[in-house]
């Protein structure tokens, strides 16, 4: 699988790097305007850079495809499997290299399987399985802004200055070799190069599961399962660094366990030819536990050796997490003629997140599901229905939150001033000792359908899922004392479509294309919060001035951002020196993507296969901090007007711009909306008598994907970036998309 | 089936068993790594309390943007030309000017510090202090030290931004205010007088002697002094809104104030914790963020003051062509006042002429500019708080004003000296002998007609050397003096004015809606550098 860089900007190329419309007479001019492209118009003649060397004064486009490399993983796997009297036995193993597109950046991950099924004694089967995971990452990519981040210190080069220019990372010294005189904007080769950002992980997941069924369908289950890990994370900002000149190491040690423990007890009741009853109940125990240790160490006392013995201050912190989950529940399931089913369940869980000295909180929560299903294909006999079924289900669920967050928290910093200890709180959201474990619900109905020779089918579903008293840290002003303070909040409020059809237009023996569409559409509301509240900020962008926040009648996760101030008569408003006044915070649509839909076309000719996939999504918003540094830095296009001229009070165009950007932050509020030409595959099966039957088959397909983008709106960034999975429409520094190319061969022994 | 129904039972027996078990979920549920308020000590949050209120322990967030980029510049004691500090080019940069303020952060202590800035840095655990100790008899000390603490962080913050959270501020966990609401600067001031007069008059000389107070050790008697020249300190601020309330106060506190320079009240700083215990401004100042320590320079208004006085404190606050040693710490320059030269405010490295530095009539090099002296960026430091000189200067405008509570003539003369004798608290080596202060008076007397211009600006130049430029901010403020001429460029956002208040946070309109915007719409002239204060009319 090889990776490379899509380049997402549209920056501007007519002036280059400098400031106040002058190219850089000097070197520290030069450095001081480091970031900036508010220099003067490119025109090709000699200038002087940050580092005293005169060079062409030309466009660098293409710095994205000079800094990152060509990426790849290249995955091995192989099997081994028997099956024998009574049982079978698994193994598989897997090796897998991954080289980033980010320099010097990598995972390797090596993975063994070994289950086994066995039946020792009439009546008892045992089931065993151990997965052992062990995984290096070398140096994963930083995101957001600038220190030792080279994603977003390439992307933002100023348009005059080569990457390669900085490609020597050091000074003769050993210190950074930097380009400007923001000390936080790391020169991406020494980001990439010196920066140490390693974790390791040891894993092994095990599990054991014993059965014993008697003859008459009664049966006893015991499970004990293990997730169990050791991470060892091992970071450095090296000896040199522009901002932490003496360097600075963080050491850190986890070790996470997760036990669980379950019994059941059923049994499969034959109550008439036709219907089957098949109750059970059961109880079961879960602990997490997380012991975490982390030593961080500043100013080496040997320059370039990096090990926590080595840092002059030496800090160390606890951090453990221990959770308790005890359970009972019962299931009962009613099968008729193999056409009509019922299911119904109830379910009591107590978790040691509510619980405080001195409370006598309510620690549990029961919560009930029932589903049924109807295959009317079964009774209508039609010779046009090939299968039918319609289904419905009622589920709740129950659920709390991580411990520690219901008492008041005091620790000591690790180094002490002068001898005498100092303390603190070490909560950083208000903790709740009265908090209530919280209750989602979903109510889904939806039919399955193939018709005429199966050659259509159609798969739809709706639902409606609620989520009550949900426990979050909502988030406070700091003028609290807090970040944020863990509460029951509210309701919300998500339903939908979702809908798979797929077609066969054409099937001969030789032959045949699969197209296949599938969809959804779904609509979320915030229909309360906690009381008194009628927004819940939920991310803050980089920028300082663009959030997400949850608000009361909006759908989730809405993008704000600040308005114009507008007069009576609706004219922008300007200060004292000629900018727009900032306005109201306002939101401007959910980062949800409201519309998904994707494509897929197969075909198949004799040996060969052919797939492609179109996909998208429609009606989402992103907050781009990206263009908030384009305004900035002077990259993005907009910044091009009035350039040479002055603003207001006599404003140049880089304080204007800047001052437009802080405070008229809805200008980067974009559409996420896009459509992809996600992938294509092509494949063809080796027939066995190729390899004289000693393979029994083989198969060779190729991958392509993220090939082009049909249409997006967004102007510097992926419609699809984010920081982080839960920080849906806020983007920043983050890896650039890639296109990939893959070949995928596996052999059938 | 009865079989079944028996197994089931079984089943269900063994189910209610285990529920049994919920008695141990509070000890699970309780952090071993963590202490409660029924085992912890209360006077190590002071320490935290008045380490925190020299600066953030994340590399000096609130230090270096509000107290250098922006005070020190604005106030003509400190000047430099690196592009983002902005202060003297009056250019507002929101993500600065919020810095003080502060931010919050997902990790707590020990491993990271709950947040940057005043509110959770200083108003989080001073507010938690006073609420753990407020009915603690074995802590009737520590409590009334941490009353005088929050007043002491409180007048700073309003001071910056004007109306702001106060009565409410810090109690999310308490009073579960998570949205304090904006308190007016007058009422904060009417409050912050009682407090301190209330909790001074509390302090008992028989009652504990708090082990956590790096600034006195206990000693309630220093405290007592502590309290009265706070009290005067936050009085005399109300010269220009409400003389009546500033006279009153003074009143009350003069006679009780700081007797000498040993009630200075400072924090030490200790290289040996890294960030969280070093010395806010030298950390930044000896260059551990960028070039600071090449390019931040005394600034030519103040050095020009000093020069034209013989004034014998140049010796020991500045330097030329500074040098560090390899672990960056100062090691020293070039002493002799008749080469210090200060750099004038405004200037850049544009190339432009008139604007870059290099053009300047005069320039010779970046390294022959002035730059404050090894003793004062000594990475374990002391950072002043609260000094004798204050208050003795404060004292001398109380009296020159109202004519109370002494002479002005001695209460400048002793203010004056020692400002010029605390200087050996930095360093022995920028010690200066009460001879040498006592000649250098004689010659600079007090002169009633010009007394107001004459006190102040030696408060300035004072405050100056204590690297305390907030307090030379707010006192030019409410003072006017000295006056001091703006810096002419072309570039700025205030019309070529010299600010006079820090705009609120922007993500205070996110985090906190509806008190943000009442506040924020009333501020006036703007919620910009150029709206004031409520004491700032």
């Amino acid at each position: 699988m090889a990776e490379h860089v899509v380049n997402p900007t549209d920056w501007q190329y007519v002036y280059g790097q400098g400031g106040n419309s002058t190219k850089p007479g000097n070197q520290t001019t030069a450095f001081d305007n480091g970031q900036y492209s508010y220099g003067d118009k490119l025109d090709g003649s000699q200038v002087v850079q940050f580092d005293g060397v005169a060079r062409p004064y030309i466009a660098q486009k293409n710095n994205l495809n000079r800094f990152y490399r060509t990426g790849g993983t290249f995955t091995n796997t192989m099997a081994l499997n028997r099956i024998f009297e009574g049982g079978a036995v698994r193994l598989a193993a897997s090796d897998l290299t991954n080289q980033s597109i980010v320099p010097n950046s990598g995972l390797n991950r090596q993975s063994f399987n070994l289950t086994a099924m066995f039946s020792p004694y009439k009546h008892l089967t045992i089931d065993a399985r151990a997965d052992y995971i062990l995984e290096q990452a070398k140096n994963r990519p930083f995101l957001s802004d600038g220190p030792g981040n080279s994603n977003f210190n390439v992307m933002f080069l100023p348009t005059s200055l080569d990457v390669n220019t900085l490609k020597k990372a050091t000074n003769p010294d050993g210190s950074e070799f930097s380009y400007s005189n923001n000390a936080y904007a790391t020169n991406p080769w020494f980001a990439a190069e010196k920066f140490i950002n390693n974790t390791n992980r040891d894993r092994l997941i095990s599990s054991i599961n014993a059965r014993y069924t008697f003859d008459n369908g009664l049966f006893l289950q015991g499970r004990v399962g293990r997730d169990a890990y050791t991470d060892r994370y091992f970071a450095v900002v090296p000896t040199g660094t522009a901002y932490r000149p003496l360097g600075s190491i963080t050491d850190q040690s986890t070790r996470f366990t997760d036990i669980n423990v379950d019994g059941l007890a059923g049994i499969v009741i034959k109550a008439s030819a036709d219907l089957t009853i098949t109750p059970n109940v059961g109880a079961s125990y879960r602990r997490t536990k997380t012991d975490q240790t982390t030593n961080t160490g500043s100013t080496f006392a040997v320059p370039y050796v990096y090990n926590i013995g080595n840092a002059i201050n030496k800090s160390v912190g606890l951090n453990p997490s221990d959770l308790e989950v005890q359970s009972v529940y019962g299931n009962i399931e009613l099968a008729y003629a193999g056409y009509l089913y019922l299911n119904g369940s109830l379910r009591n869980d107590w978790f040691s997140s509510l619980a405080t000295y001195g409370k006598s909180n309510k620690l549990d929560v029961l919560y009930p599901s029932v589903s049924g299903s109807f295959v009317f294909s079964q009774m209508l006999h039609q010779s046009w229905l090939n299968f039918g079924k319609i289904r419905a289900g009622y589920a709740e669920v129950g659920q709390a939150t991580s411990p520690y967050q219901t008492l008041l928290s005091y620790a000591l910093y690790s180094p002490t001033l002068n001898g005498r200890p100092l303390g603190s709180i070490s909560n950083t959201s208000v903790p709740n000792d009265a908090l209530q474990a919280s209750k989602a619900s979903e109510v889904e109905v939806g039919t399955e359908m193939k018709l005429f020779n199966s050659r259509v089918s159609v798969d739809v579903s709706w639902y409606l899922k609620k989520s009550h008293n949900e426990i979050v840290s909502a988030p406070a002003s700091i003028s609290s004392g807090y970040t944020g303070a863990v509460l029951n909040v509210g309701e919300l409020q998500n339903k939908g479509v979702e809908a798979l059809v797929s077609v066969i237009p054409f099937r001969t023996r030789e032959f045949s294309w699969t197209s296949s569409v599938n969809g959804s559409v779904n609509s979320n509301k915030v229909v309360a919060l906690a009381a008194g509240q009628s927004s819940l900020s939920i991310g803050t962008s980089r920028s300082g001035n663009g959030f997400t926040q949850n608000i009361v009648g909006y759908a989730a996760a809405q993008v704000v951002a600040f308005d114009y101030k507008y007069d009576a008569g609706g004219k922008i408003v300007l200060d004292g020196s000629g900018v727009p006044v900032q306005g109201d915070l306002k939101p401007f649509g959910s980062a949800y993507a409201k519309w998904i839909a994707g494509w897929n076309n197969e075909f198949t000719y004799k040996r060969f296969n052919l797939s492609f996939l179109i996909d998208g999504k429609w009606g989402g918003k992103i907050f781009s901090a990206t263009d908030f540094y384009g305004y900035l830095f002077g990259l993005h296009k907009a910044t091009l007007a009035g350039r040479t001229g002055s603003f207001g009070t006599g404003l140049n165009a880089q304080t204007y711009y800047s001052s437009v950007a802080n405070n008229i932050s809805k200008l980067f509020v974009q559409d996420a909306s896009f459509i992809k030409f996600r992938q294509i595959v092509v494949g063809y099966s080796f027939p066995a008598k190729l390899f004289g039957n000693v393979v029994k088959g083989a198969t060779l397909s190729l991958v392509a994907r993220n090939l082009f983008t049909l249409m997006k709106k967004t102007d510097n960034i992926d419609p699809e970036a984010n920081y982080t999975a839960n920080a849906q429409g806020l983007e920043l520094g983050g890896v650039p998309p890639t296109r990939t190319f893959g070949a995928n061969l596996s052999f059938k022994l | 089936m009865k079989k079944i129904f028996y197994e089931a039972c079984v089943s269900m027996l063994m189910a209610a068993l285990l529920t049994g078990c919920t008695k141990k979920f509070a000890d699970i549920n309780t952090n071993p790594a963590g202490y409660s308020q029924a085992n912890f000590q209360p006077n190590y949050i002071l320490t935290t309390v008045q380490q925190a209120y020299t600066g953030s322990t994340d590399f000096s967030y609130d230090t270096w943007r509000a107290n250098l980029i922006y005070c020190s510049t604005m106030m003509q004691g400190f000047s430099t030309v690196i592009g983002y500090w902005v202060g003297d080019k009056y250019i507002l940069n929101p993500n600065y000017t919020a810095a003080y303020w502060g931010f919050g952060s997902s990790q707590g202590p020990p491993l990271g510090n709950g947040g940057d800035g005043a509110y959770p840095e200083q108003v989080k655990p001073v507010v938690d202090l006073i609420a753990f100790t407020k009915n603690m008899p074995q802590y009737k000390n520590l409590y009334q030290i941490a009353r005088l603490m929050r007043a002491l962080i409180m007048e700073r913050i309003t001071d910056l931004y004007g109306d702001c959270p106060y009565s409410q501020a810090g109690l999310g966990y308490y009073d579960k205010t998570f949205f304090p609401q904006y308190d007016k600067q007058q009422d904060i001031y009417t409050d912050l007088l009682k407090e301190i007069e209330d909790a001074t008059g509390k302090l008992d000389p028989n009652g504990d002697q708090p082990s956590g107070d790096v600034f006195y050790n206990g000693n309630t008697a220093q405290w007592q002094r502590f309290g009265y020249t706070l009290m005067l300190r936050v009085a005399m601020r109300l010269v220009k809104v409400d003389p009546t309330t500033a006279q009153t106060y003074a009143q009350k506190a003069a006679g009780k104030t700081f007797a000498n320079n040993g009630d200075n009240a400072f924090v030490r700083a200790d290289n040996t914790g890294g960030r969280v215990t070093i010395n806010r401004n030298s950390q930044i100042l000896d260059g551990d963020g960028g070039s600071e320590n090449i390019y931040t320079k005394w600034s030519k208004t103040f050095i020009d003051m000093l020069k034209a006085e013989s004034d014998p404190r140049l010796a020991k606050i500045a330097i030329t062509h500074p040098t560090w040693d390899a672990s960056k710490n100062p090691t020293g320059g070039n002493a002799d006042t008749a080469v210090q030269k200060g750099m004038p405010n405004g200037h850049d490295l544009s190339g432009i002429a008139g604007q870059d530095i290099s053009t300047v009539p005069g320039y010779t090099s970046i390294a022959d500019y002035s730059s404050p002296s090894q003793y004062l960026t000594k990475r374990d430091g002391v950072t002043f708080i609260l000094t004798y000189a204050e208050s003795e200067l404060l004292l001398a405008e109380a009296a020159q004003r109202w004519g109370i509570g002494g002479t002005a003539a001695q209460h400048y003369h002793d203010g004056v000296k020692a400002a010029i004798t605390y200087l050996g608290q930095y360093d022995p080596g920028a010690a200066i002998s009460d001879g040498d202060a006592e000649t250098w008076l004689t010659a600079h007397p007090y002169n009633a007609a010009d007394g107001l211009n004459q006190i102040n600006t030696q408060y300035w130049m004072h405050t100056n050397t204590m690297l305390d430029f907030y307090e030379s901010w707010s006192n030019w403020r409410r003072s006017g003096f000295p006056a001091l001429v703006p810096v002419v460029f072309p570039n700025n956002n205030t019309n070529g004015t010299i600010p006079r208040r820090f705009p609120y946070p922007v993500g205070e309109a996110n985090t906190n809606p509806v008190n943000y915007k009442a506040a924020h719409d009333a501020v006036p002239g703007g919620d910009n550098l150029t709206g004031r204060v409520w004491w700032d009319k």
